[in-house]
């Protein structure tokens, strides 16, 4: 009967509405990633957007929302990144942290929790990785956040070229890092939309006199940058004074001169092309590994996988894992690295200081977790 | 037994899944994979994943449209006659010249990978120009293919475009820089080799019967070789080349877009043929082949989902550091079965990480000469399916059994590169 079927209109006809089928189905799945994640910001911080920098962004994929807030006092300015690659959640839900917990009384902070808006709404073929991801609020209520893709999504710049040329350095790089945030810096005003991105936040930087600027990342435990400070020339003595300070409060991080051959990454091209000085923080994230077993929200949350125990027991990670590497802890230790990064740049800077409260410590965030720290939302919470 | 359950398990389970619905209910490569996927998915309680099974074959799509396009452009040449006369000029011109012949064919053989990276694009361009030249001057159908098919992987691997190798850089944050010379001797001599073993001993002793062959040349030159019939095969080399060596000034068309505006120039060559039914005609010979992507594109999906990649990579790390280079040599083009860049990147980075200290330039050319044997491996083996096609062979399991002797001298000269990279790196540099 199958032999009958076979090649005939009829047999045509019902494949086609299957795929039809198939394309509602899975379709209405991928397209709930495009709503942005509801954000409840601190009080006094202003919602801007990435468009006001550099205004043919406006209305595209590559539009995110930027929060600024001012403090009593004049300072610094301090720019903390996130979402630079959507599946590596620590960066992101740092900036989340900080967004809606932090009171700025000197200087100001401006934070931009999803980078690569683009990135946020696809996950990376083959990857099998969990579309979201939720985290329990002191209340009981959830807060669910998307995982994306470490690129700009193929339907917003596709298709991308064998071989991606960083424009300014004519560095080669394998054609799908042409939809790689990072990099992409210092960016350029026409061309995909990575570029234009990248070009927007340079433009931020240079306008708003950032003077320090956070690239918030996750980096598989296998790497060797990982747990790492990467700070470009200009910033290694601020990050060495971090890293001491650290250190103190028994948190491991290494300090990384920014390569000078690597072009496109923020803590290059940043701290070429503006005033800032520019660092980029990774912590450990097993969810993002090449080695790693299950792929789940559990892995993302917890960071739990047999795996990459076993990969430890072989001497093939650059981490000391022992068994789990939790987003609470991940989040607590750029939370930490960054606060400390604003005390000593008033220390070294007097005239840069930026004096933020409310933004919980390591030991907080360790022992209460990131929801805690993360306000519930109420019925009327958009995407704000 | 810990570390065998259940991602063990799972691992045979799809494996058993594809070979039951492969071998014995003779479905489909692609229909056997597929459902290998779901059964994966299945018994590890991910039910019926049918989102994770589209997004896995996305992972495909420019790789799919990359080979309908090559196939379209590929008959239009056909149609044209071009292949015919080509290979007529170049049988009457170095038929006297074996040697030269050889490495000659081989060279123009890889010549398309080399730009493009991608051994497809060799195998149905410069594999189908030159594999009725070599049929015709005594090489066997078999050895051509396996010539072919060999010659594609080495010019996916030469400089100046080697995809596996950005990818192998890429996840250790290295630029693609200074890999031309270590490139070339990763491939030059195996293509040497290559082409001394499979096309020098019957193109040497020619055998063909000289009045037949005139017969059949004069057949072949019926359609003279006039400009506008190679302006399709010129445009394409200027688009594809335009891309990869003016990035600057060249719109990134892509290589799809390439393939398909050279093949619409043939519609200029004064002959007369049908674009639709070669078209389609094309796509039905390709179907098979881009069915089979989808397939494996969900099978690492689900792979991946359900730990059973990750259980394969670190089973693979595990191998006693003495049998390193034995696994390199195993895992990389077994794991290739499912994609040669999946390869490179699954398996090539934790291998050079594991390798760091080493020149890690030498080292991640050699794994991606390594890891681009993948493209020999079934259910993919786009570089033997298509070589085998290009000679009109319909099992490619008969091209692949002369594959595998400069299989194995690729895969051990890739391994004393990477074992030689300090010494090697020493003269170098």
């Amino acid at each position: 009967m199958f032999k009958k079927l076979s090649g005939t209109p009829l047999s045509a006809l019902v494949l086609v509405l299957l795929s039809g089928v198939v394309a509602l189905v899975t379709g209405k799945s991928f397209s709930a990633m495009h709503t942005l994640d509801p954000l409840v910001p601190a009080p006094g911080f202003e919602r801007h957007m990435l468009s006001e920098w550099f205004a043919p962004l406006r209305d595209t994929p590559g539009d995110t929302p930027v929060y600024i807030q001012r403090g009593s006092e004049p300072g610094g300015t301090v720019l903390v990144m996130g979402g630079t690659h959507p599946n590596e959640p620590a960066g992101t839900l740092t900036a989340v942290v900080l967004l809606e917990r932090a009171r700025i009384n000197r200087g100001r902070l401006i934070v931009i929790p999803f980078a690569n808006r683009s990135a946020f709404t696809c996950n990376d073929p083959q990857e099998g990785a969990p579309q979201s991801f939720s985290l329990r609020c002191a209340d009981g209520s959830f807060r669910v956040f998307r995982y994306g893709s470490r690129a700009t999504n193929p339907v917003d710049q596709w298709p991308d070229p064998d071989v991606y040329l960083h424009p300014q350095s004519g560095q080669q790089l394998s054609g799908r890092e042409r939809s790689n945030l990072n990099r992409a810096h210092p960016g350029t005003p026409q061309g995909p939309l990575t570029l234009q991105v990248a070009y927007a936040l340079r433009r931020l930087l240079q306008e708003e006199k950032v003077d320090l600027a956070f690239d918030l990342h996750e980096a598989s435990p296998e790497y060797p940058v990982v747990n790492a400070v990467v700070a470009h020339e200009r910033a290694q003595e601020l990050a060495a004074m971090v890293a001491m300070e650290l250190e103190g409060l028994s948190i491991a991080i290494r300090i990384e001169p920014s390569p000078k051959n690597l072009r496109g990454l923020t803590h290059r091209e940043w701290g070429d092309a503006t005033e800032t000085l520019a660092v980029l923080m990774e912590t450990a994230n097993p969810s993002q590994g090449r080695l790693r077993g299950r792929t789940d929200e559990a892995l993302v949350l917890s960071g739990r996988d047999k795996c990459y125990a076993r990969a430890m027991e072989l001497g093939r990670l650059f981490i000391n894992y022992s068994g789990d590497q939790t987003l609470d802890l991940r989040v607590a230790r750029h939370t930490a690295a960054v606060k400390s990064f604003l005390e000593n740049l008033g220390l070294l800077y007097p005239e840069k200081t930026v004096v933020m409260e409310e933004v919980p410590g390591f030991e907080e965030l360790l022992a209460r977790g990131v929801g805690a720290f993360l306000s519930p939302l109420s019925r009327d919470h958009g995407s704000r | 037994m810990e570390w065998f359950w259940p991602e063990g398990a799972l691992t045979l389970v799809m494996i058993g899944t594809f070979v039951f619905g492969a071998f014995a209910l003779k479905l489909p490569i692609a229909v056997a994979m597929s459902l290998a996927a779901v059964a994966g998915a299945l018994a590890a309680g991910e039910g019926f994943p049918l989102r994770h099974l589209v997004e896995g074959t996305f992972g495909y799509l420019d790789t799919i449209l990359i080979i309908a396009s090559a196939m379209i452009f590929m008959k239009s040449l056909e149609r044209i006659g071009l292949l015919e006369g080509l290979a007529a000029w170049l049988i009457r011109r170095f038929r006297n010249f074996p040697l030269l012949l050889s490495f000659g064919l081989m060279g123009l053989i890889m010549f398309p990978g080399m730009i493009t990276g991608s051994s497809t694009a060799a195998v149905l361009t410069s594999g189908a120009l030159v594999s009725p030249v070599l049929i015709r001057l005594g090489v066997p159908p078999l050895k051509t293919a396996a010539a072919v098919a060999m010659g594609a992987i080495y010019g996916m691997i030469a400089p100046p475009v080697n995809l596996p190798a950005m990818i192998i850089g890429g996840g250790i944050d290295m630029p693609y820089v200074g890999f031309a010379v270590p490139l070339l001797i990763c491939t030059v001599p195996l293509a040497a080799v290559t082409a001394l073993m499979l096309l020098f001993p019957s193109l040497r002793r020619g055998g063909q019967d000289l009045p037949a062959l005139e017969a059949e040349l004069e057949r072949m030159e019926r359609r003279p070789l006039t400009f506008r019939r190679f302006f399709p095969l010129l445009l394409l080399v200027v688009l594809l080349s335009g891309e990869q060596f003016f990035p600057q000034f060249w719109p990134p068309l892509g290589m799809p877009l390439d393939f398909l505006l050279a093949a619409g120039a043939a519609l200029f060559s004064g002959e007369r043929w049908n674009p639709w039914e070669t078209a389609c005609d094309a796509v039905r010979d390709a179907l098979p082949v881009m069915g089979i992507l989808m397939g494996v594109g969900m099978f690492i999906q689900i792979m991946t989902l359900t730990g059973v990649r990750g259980f394969v990579v670190v089973s693979a790390l595990a191998i006693p550091a003495a049998a390193l280079y034995v696994s390199i040599a195993l895992s990389l083009p077994l794991f290739g079965a499912v994609s040669a860049f999946g390869a490179a990147s699954v398996l090539g980075v934790p291998f050079l990480l594991a390798l760091l200290g080493r020149n890690e330039i030498l080292v991640a050319s050699a794994l991606s000469l390594i890891a681009g044997l993948g493209d020999l491996m079934p259910p993919t083996a786009l570089a033997g399916i298509f070589a085998a096609q290009v000679v009109g062979e319909s099992n490619y399991f008969r091209v692949l059994r002369f594959c595998v002797v400069p299989g194995i001298l690729t895969a051990a000269w890739g391994v004393a590169i990477i074992a030689g990279a300090k010494a090697l790196a020493a003269v170098l540099y």
